[in-house]
C-alpha cells in the first residue's frame, strides 16, 4: 500500500506548485493513518458535487430493521448510525456510544454511555430515551434483534446519557449484532418511530431527501452532522459527507450498470457480473474494484414442512451437490471464487475442517443411496430462486441438473427478488432457497440461520448446545475452536449448504476518491474530484 | 369473403375451394419460399433430437461462452450448453405455442364470430365485449393474464389465445355477415336445414379462406409474443430453451458473446417471416376487399 | 350528425364499463398478496391481516368492485401498494418518457411509411416495390426487444454515440433526455413503419385505379400531379385507420423496449407492477391505456368526417 502511495506521488495532478513534495509527503502519512486501501488519497478532498449509484434494484423498504436485504442497509446506513461499528480490522468501536461499555464482572450487565450533542436531523439532541425506543422497535421488528431480545432481560436508560443493558446468560456476540449495518439497530428519533416508517430521521452525515421508486432514492449533506474525531477505519471513525447529494439508483439489469460505469454515467456500480472485470479494468474512465473474498453464497433448506423435513434427505441435497460446478457457473474464471469447504478461510480464528469431508462434491451414486434411505416419495423439491443475481440463478441451474441426477425430482420457480424474500417466509412454498451473505468476522453475525426464526426454521438440540457453548464465551481465542462444533453441526443437520466464497466486482468512477471498499459500501469521507 | 366462383350451389359437386388455393399458391415465387423455410424449421422442430449434436440442457461449465466453432456451430452459453441444439429445440417450443394458440383462438373466435354474424341480437353483446377485449394492446394483456395465471408454458398459451379469439372473432363475424345474406342460404333455410349444418357447413365452407390468412398471422403473431413476454420474465418458466428466454439470459453477455443473441434472434425472424409470407400469399389470392376485414 | 356522435359515445361507455369489469378480476383473481410483499420481509401475519383491512382486500369481490369503480368515477385510480402513493400520480410521473418515446416512433414510422409506401405503389412491381415490401414484411418479423438489443450494442456500447440506457440523471435538460430516446425511438418507429408501409401501398393501389384517377389522366394532367393531388389525398385517408392501430402497437412496443433500454416509462411501470403484484398500478394502467385507446378510436372515427367527404353519419 505503501508503495501505491509512493506511486501515486508522482501520478496524480496535485494543483499546488511549491509546496507540492512537502503536502505530498505529508499526504502519504495521512493515508496510511487513514487506513485508506490504496488509490490516489493525495488528490485533496472536494465538497459539492452529486454521485450516482448504480444499485441492483429497489429498496423494498428504507426501514434499516424491517429488512436484511443488504440494498437497504446499504442505503440507510447513510442516514442512521448505531451505539457501535466496525473498524478496518473488524474490531467493535464506538459510534454513538462514547465509549466501549463497562461490563458487570458476571457478563450479564451493560452499561453503555452515550455521547452528548449529537443532533438528529430534524435538530433535536439525540438522548437515552431515544436510543431505548429505537433499540426496543429494533428488537419487534428486526430478525437479529428479535434474536438478540431473547437474550436480553431488560432494557433502560439511566439518566439522558447513559443506557443499562441487562442479560439473561452471558451472550458474546451482543456487540457485535449492535453494530452490524445489516437489519440494523439503528438509532432513530423517538418522534419519528412507527410502523410502517414515514420519515426518516437519523444523526448520519446524510439526510433523506427524496424517494422515487424505480428512479431513485435522494440523500443531501445534512449540515449540522455530529462527526467523532477519531480518524476513519472501516466503518468507524470520523465520518465527512464530502459530496452534496447521493442518488442511489435502482438498476437492476447487470448488463446497463456494466455499461453505465463504463460510459461514466453512473460513479459507482454495486455488484457487477464478473465476467465485466476485464473490460472495466481496460476502460479509461472507469476503476473495478475487486473485493476478495466479497461473501458466500448459500442454501437454505426448508426443515420445517416439505420433503426436505427429513435429515437424510437434506443429506442427500449436500452429498449431490457439486460445489465446484456450482460455482463455476456462477462466477465463470476461477480468479473470482474459490471452492471452499470450510466455513471460515484458513487465516481466520475460526477455520475448521470439521464435517468438511460431507462438502458436495456431485456424487451422484451416494446421493441416490440416501434418497432411497430417506424414502423419497418424489414430491418435487421446490427451488426458489431469482435472476436478479445473476450467479444465484446460474447456481440453481447447476443445482437442479445435480439433484435430478441424483433422482430427486425439481420444480425450478424463478420469480423478482421481491417476490422471492416475501415467499420465503411461507414454509408451503419452497424446499430450496439460494442467497448469498458478506463474509463477516463474527460467526453468529451470518447466516441468520445460526439464530432463531429465519426463514428454514431449524433448530434442534446439537444446534441448542453447540451454540450456546460458543457464545458464552467471551475469549476470542477460545471461541475458534467451539465454532468447529457448530459447523460439524451444520454440515450433518444440513440447515444451509456454503457453496464456497466469491469475489465481488463494484466499479467506480476514477473521480470518485476516497472509497473504501467494505462488504457494504459507504460514501462517506468519498468526494467527487472535478 | 369468397368470389363468385368457389361458392358452392347445393347439391353440385364442389370444386373445394381449398384446392383451387393451394394450386395458385404455388404459382408465387416468395410464397413458396416463405412455405419452404417453414417446413426446413417445421422439420427441424419435430426431429430436433436426431438433428441436434447435444442436449439441450447438457451443461458443461468448463465449455462456458465459447465463440461458433466446428464442436458447436452457435457456440456455448455461460453454462456451457450448446446453443445450436437450443436453438432447434427452441423451435419445438415457439412452434408448438403457435400452433395450440392459433387452435384455440379460432376455434373460440369461430364461435363467437359465427353467433354474432349469424344471430342479429347477440351481434352487439358480443361484438361490445370484442371491442373492449381489443382495446388493450396485445402484450399489454397477455402480461396481465400471464401474471394472474402464473408463468408456464400452458398458461402463456392460454392468456395468447385469449387475446387473439377478438381479432379472429371480427373477422368471423364480417364474413359471416356477408354469406349471411347469399341467396343459397336463404334457399337452405326455406329447405329446412338445420340452424347447425347451415353455421358450421355451409357458412364455415365460404369463410374458410380468410380464416386460414387470420390463423397463420396468429401463429406469427404468437411466435414473436411469447418471445417477447418471456424476454420480460412474465412467460414461459426461464429454465425452459425458448428463443425468448435464451435472449433474455444472453443479454448480459452481448458484449463478449454476441451469438448467444444473434442465432435465437434469427430463427425467431425466420420463422415470423416465413409465416407471414405465407399469409400473405393467401391473402393475395383472395378478393381485394379482404384487405380491409383484416 | 348528433345522433351519431350521441350513439357513438354511448357505446364508448360501455367498452369502457367492460374494459373496467375485465380489467378488474383479471386483477383480483390473482395469486400472490401485495400486502406481504409490501410490508416486507419481517411482516408478521397480523400486521399483513391490518394491511389488508386498510386496503379492503379482505372484503368480498363485488364488493370491492364496486367501491372501485365508484373511484373510478371520481378520478381515484387507488393507492400503489409498493410506491405508496396514488396510482394516478405514478402514471403522471412516468408518463413522459413514454409520451416522447410514443411521439417520436410514430413520427419516424411515418415518415419512413408513408413515401416508401407510396413509392412502392407507384412504381408497383419493380425491384423498388420489392425491396420495400420485403423491407416491410421483414420489419412484421423482428422482435423489437431483440432489435433493441443488437442496435445498442452497436451504436451504444461500440460506438458509443448514445447512451445506453436510462433517461438522465434527475434534473437533467430536455436535450439530454431526448438524446436517450433516439435509439429507443428508432427501433419503435423503424419495427412499426411496416405496417404503416403495407397499408399506404395498399391504399394508394386501391386509388390509383380507381375511375377518377383514370380521368385525370385522361386529362391530361402530369403524373406527378396525380399521384400528389388527386391520389394522395384519398389514399391518406384509410391510413388514418392504421395510426390508431400503430398507436396500441406502441403502446406494447414501449413496453418491451423501454425494459430493454431501461427508461422509466409507463410500459416499464407496468412490469414491475406485474412482478411485484402491485394490484392497483396494473389495474390502473390498463384501464388509463385502454381508455386513451378508445378515445383516439373515436378521435379518428370524427377525423374521418371532417377530411373523407364521402363520409356522412
Amino acid at each position: 500500500m505503501f508503495r501505491t502511495a509512493i506511486r501515486n506521488l508522482w501520478s496524480s495532478p496535485f494543483g499546488l506548485s511549491h509546496s507540492a513534495p512537502r503536502v505530498a509527503l505529508a499526504a502519504v502519512a495521512v493515508a496510511t493513518a487513514l487506513g485508506f486501501a490504496g488509490g490516489s488519497a493525495l488528490a485533496a478532498p472536494v465538497r459539492g458535487g452529486a454521485a450516482n449509484i448504480a444499485m441492483i434494484g429497489e429498496p423494498q423498504t428504507l426501514d434499516p430493521m424491517a429488512s436484511t436485504a443488504d440494498l437497504v442497509g446499504i442505503i440507510t446506513q447513510h442516514v442512521y448510525e448505531l451505539l457501535y461499528t466496525f473498524d478496518a480490522n473488524w474490531n467493535v468501536t464506538p459510534m454513538l456510544a462514547e465509549s466501549m461499555p463497562a461490563i458487570s464482572k458476571d457478563g450479564l450487565v451493560y452499561t453503555i454511555p452515550l455521547r452528548k450533542g449529537v443532533k438528529f436531523h430534524n435538530g433535536k439532541e439525540m438522548t437515552s430515551d431515544d436510543v431505548v425506543a429505537s433499540l426496543k422497535r429494533w428488537q419487534d421488528t428486526a430478525p437479529r434483534g428479535k434474536a438478540v431480545a431473547k437474550e436480553i432481560k431488560s432494557l433502560e436508560a439511566k439518566g439522558p446519557n447513559t443506557i443499562v443493558i441487562t442479560l439473561n446468560r452471558p451472550y458474546a456476540p451482543l456487540l457485535a449484532h449492535l453494530a452490524l449495518p445489516n437489519g440494523f439497530a439503528a438509532i432513530m428519533a423517538k418522534d419519528s418511530i412507527a410502523t410502517p416508517l414515514t420519515q426518516f430521521i437519523g444523526t448520519g452525515p446524510y439526510m433523506f431527501k427524496e424517494r422515487k421508486p424505480d428512479q431513485y432514492v435522494q440523500l443531501v449533506r445534512y449540515d449540522g452532522y455530529s462527526a467523532r474525531k477519531e480518524p476513519a477505519s472501516g466503518y468507524a471513525g470520523k465520518r465527512e459527507a464530502w459530496i452534496d447529494e447521493l442518488r442511489f439508483i435502482p438498476v437492476p439489469n447487470a448488463n446497463t450498470r456494466v455499461e453505465g460505469s463504463l460510459s461514466g454515467q453512473y460513479q459507482f456500480a454495486d455488484l457487477l457480473p464478473v465476467e465485466s472485470y476485464a473490460r472495466l479494468e481496460n476502460a479509461p474512465n472507469v476503476k473495478p474494484v475487486l473485493t476478495s473474498p466479497f461473501g458466500f453464497p448459500y442454501l437454505v433448506l426448508n426443515t420445517k414442512q416439505g420433503p426436505l423435513t427429513s435429515v437424510t434427505l437434506r443429506q442427500a441435497v449436500e452429498a449431490a451437490l457439486n460445489n465446484a460446478d456450482m460455482m463455476g457457473a456462477g462466477f465463470g474464471d476461477p480468479k473470482f471464487y474459490t471452492t471452499e469447504a470450510s466455513h471460515y478461510a484458513r487465516n481466520t480464528p475460526f477455520y475448521s475442517t470439521a464435517g468438511t469431508e460431507n462438502y458436495g462434491k456431485g456424487d451422484a451414486k451416494k446421493a441416490a443411496t440416501l434418497v432411497a434411505n430417506g424414502k423419497y416419495d418424489g414430491t418435487p423439491i421446490k427451488i426458489l430462486t431469482s435472476q436478479q443475481y445473476d450467479f444465484h440463478y446460474r447456481m440453481a441451474l447447476v443445482m437442479a441438473e445435480n439433484l435430478k441426477a441424483a433422482g430427486f425430482k425439481v420444480d425450478m420457480q424463478v420469480v423478482d427478488w421481491s417476490t422471492l424474500i416475501q415467499r420465503r417466509n411461507d414454509p408451503a412454498l419452497w424446499d430450496i432457497y439460494i442467497t448469498h451473505s458478506a463474509v463477516l468476522p463474527d460467526p453468529t453475525l451470518t447466516p441468520p440461520q445460526l439464530g432463531d426464526g429465519a426463514p428454514g426454521w431449524w433448530s434442534s438440540p446439537a444446534k441448542e448446545a453447540a451454540l450456546s457453548a460458543l457464545n458464552a464465551e467471551a475469549d476470542p481465542k477460545k471461541r475458534g475452536a467451539l465454532w468447529g462444533s457448530v459447523q460439524a453441526v451444520v454440515f450433518t443437520e444440513v440447515p444451509y449448504i456454503r457453496v464456497g466464497y466469491f469475489n465481488s466486482v463494484t466499479a467506480r468512477s476514477p473521480k470518485l476518491e476516497g472509497y473504501v471498499a467494505m462488504p457494504w459500501p459507504f460514501f462517506w469521507n468519498t468526494w467527487l474530484d472535478k | 369473403m369468397t368470389s363468385v366462383a368457389t361458392i358452392p350451389v347445393i347439391g353440385a359437386p364442389s370444386r373445394s375451394p381449398s384446392a383451387i388455393i393451394v394450386r395458385k399458391l404455388f404459382r408465387r415465387k416468395l410464397v413458396l419460399a416463405g412455405a419452404a423455410i417453414l417446413v426446413v424449421v417445421t422439420l427441424l422442430a419435430l426431429f430436433a433430437p436426431w438433428v441436434t449434436p447435444y442436449d439441450p440442457m447438457a451443461m458443461k461449465i468448463s465449455d462456458r461462452i465459447q465463440s461458433p466453432r466446428a464442436a458447436h456451430w452457435f457456440g456455448t452459453d455461460e453454462l456451457g450448453r450448446d446453443v445450436f441444439s437450443r436453438v432447434v429445440f427452441g423451435a419445438r417450443y415457439s412452434l408448438t405455442i403457435g400452433a395450440l394458440v392459433v387452435l384455440i383462438s379460432v376455434t373460440g373466435g369461430v364461435l363467437l364470430g359465427l353467433t354474432a354474424g349469424f344471430f342479429r341480437r347477440l351481434d352487439g353483446p358480443i361484438m361490445r365485449l370484442v371491442d373492449a377485449m381489443m382495446s388493450f394492446p396485445d402484450i399489454l394483456l397477455a402480461i396481465a393474464l400471464v401474471a394472474v395465471l402464473g408463468t408456464s408454458m400452458t398458461n402463456v398459451i392460454l392468456a395468447l389465445a385469449i387475446v387473439y379469439t377478438p381479432r379472429v372473432a371480427r373477422v368471423v363475424r364480417a364474413s359471416t355477415l356477408v354469406v349471411r345474406e347469399l341467396l343459397f342460404i336463404e334457399a337452405a333455410r326455406a329447405l329446412g336445414v338445420s340452424t347447425w349444418r347451415i353455421l358450421f357447413i355451409h357458412i364455415l365452407n365460404n369463410i374458410a379462406s380468410p380464416i386460414l390468412v387470420q390463423a397463420t398471422f396468429i401463429f406469427a403473431y404468437a411466435v414473436l409474443a411469447e418471445a417477447g413476454l418471456s424476454f420480460l420474465g412474465v412467460g414461459v418458466p426461464p429454465d425452459l430453451p425458448t428463443w425468448g428466454t435464451m435472449i433474455a439470459s444472453g443479454q448480459q453477455f452481448a458484449h463478449q458473446a454476441i451469438w448467444l443473441v444473434v442465432f435465437p434472434g434469427v430463427a425467431i425472424v425466420l420463422a415470423a417471416l416465413s409465416l407471414q409470407m405465407v399469409g400473405d400469399g393467401f391473402r393475395d389470392l383472395l378478393d381485394p376487399k379482404l384487405r380491409k376485414a383484416m | 350528425m348528433t345522433r351519431y356522435l350521441a350513439s357513438r359515445f354511448a357505446g364508448m361507455v360501455i367498452v369502457m364499463l367492460l374494459v373496467a369489469t375485465i380489467v378488474f378480476f383479471i386483477t383480483r383473481l390473482a395469486p400472490g398478496d401485495p400486502a406481504a410483499v409490501m410490508l416486507g420481509d419481517q411482516a408478521t401475519a397480523a400486521d399483513i391481516a391490518k394491511l389488508r383491512t386498510s386496503y379492503g382486500l379482505d372484503k368480498p369481490l363485488p364488493l370491492q368492485f364496486g367501491y372501485w369503480l365508484g373511484e373510478l368515477v371520481h378520478g381515484n385510480l387507488g393507492q400503489s401498494i409498493f410506491l405508496q402513493r396514488p396510482v394516478t400520480q405514478a402514471l403522471l410521473e412516468r408518463a413522459e418518457p413514454t409520451f416522447f418515446l410514443t411521439l417520436f416512433s410514430i413520427a419516424i414510422a411515418t415518415l419512413i411509411g408513408v413515401p416508401c409506401g407510396i413509392i412502392a405503389a407507384v412504381w408497383r412491381g419493380k425491384t423498388i416495390d420489392q425491396f420495400f415490401s420485403g423491407f416491410a414484411m421483414l420489419g412484421a418479423s423482428i422482435p423489437s426487444f431483440w432489435f433493441g438489443l443488437i442496435l445498442m450494442q452497436i451504436f451504444a456500447v461500440s460506438l458509443g454515440w448514445f447512451p445506453v440506457a436510462g433517461y438522465g440523471d434527475p434534473g437533467a435538460p430536455l436535450s439530454d433526455r431526448l438524446h436517450h430516446l433516439v435509439l429507443p425511438s428508432i427501433v419503435l418507429g423503424v419495427v412499426n413503419s411496416a405496417l404503416i408501409l403495407r397499408f399506404t401501398r395498399a391504399s394508394m393501389l386501391d386509388v390509383l385505379g380507381d375511375d377518377h384517377i383514370r380521368t385525370a389522366r385522361a386529362k391530361g394532367l402530369s403524373e406527378a400531379s396525380v399521384i400528389l393531388r388527386h391520389a394522395l389525398r384519398n389514399a391518406l385517408i384509410p391510413v388514418l385507420t392504421v395510426l390508431g392501430l400503430t398507436f396500441a402497437l406502441l403502446i406494447g412496443g414501449a413496453i418491451v423496449t423501454e425494459t430493454v433500454f431501461g427508461l422509466p416509462g409507463v410500459g416499464n411501470l407496468v412490469v414491475s407492477a406485474v412482478l411485484r403484484r402491485d394490484y392497483p398500478v396494473i389495474q390502473g394502467a390498463l384501464l388509463v391505456i385502454a381508455g386513451l385507446y378508445v378515445l383516439i378510436n373515436l378521435a379518428i372515427d370524427l377525423l374521418y368526417l371532417v377530411v373523407d367527404p364521402r363520409v356522412k353519419y
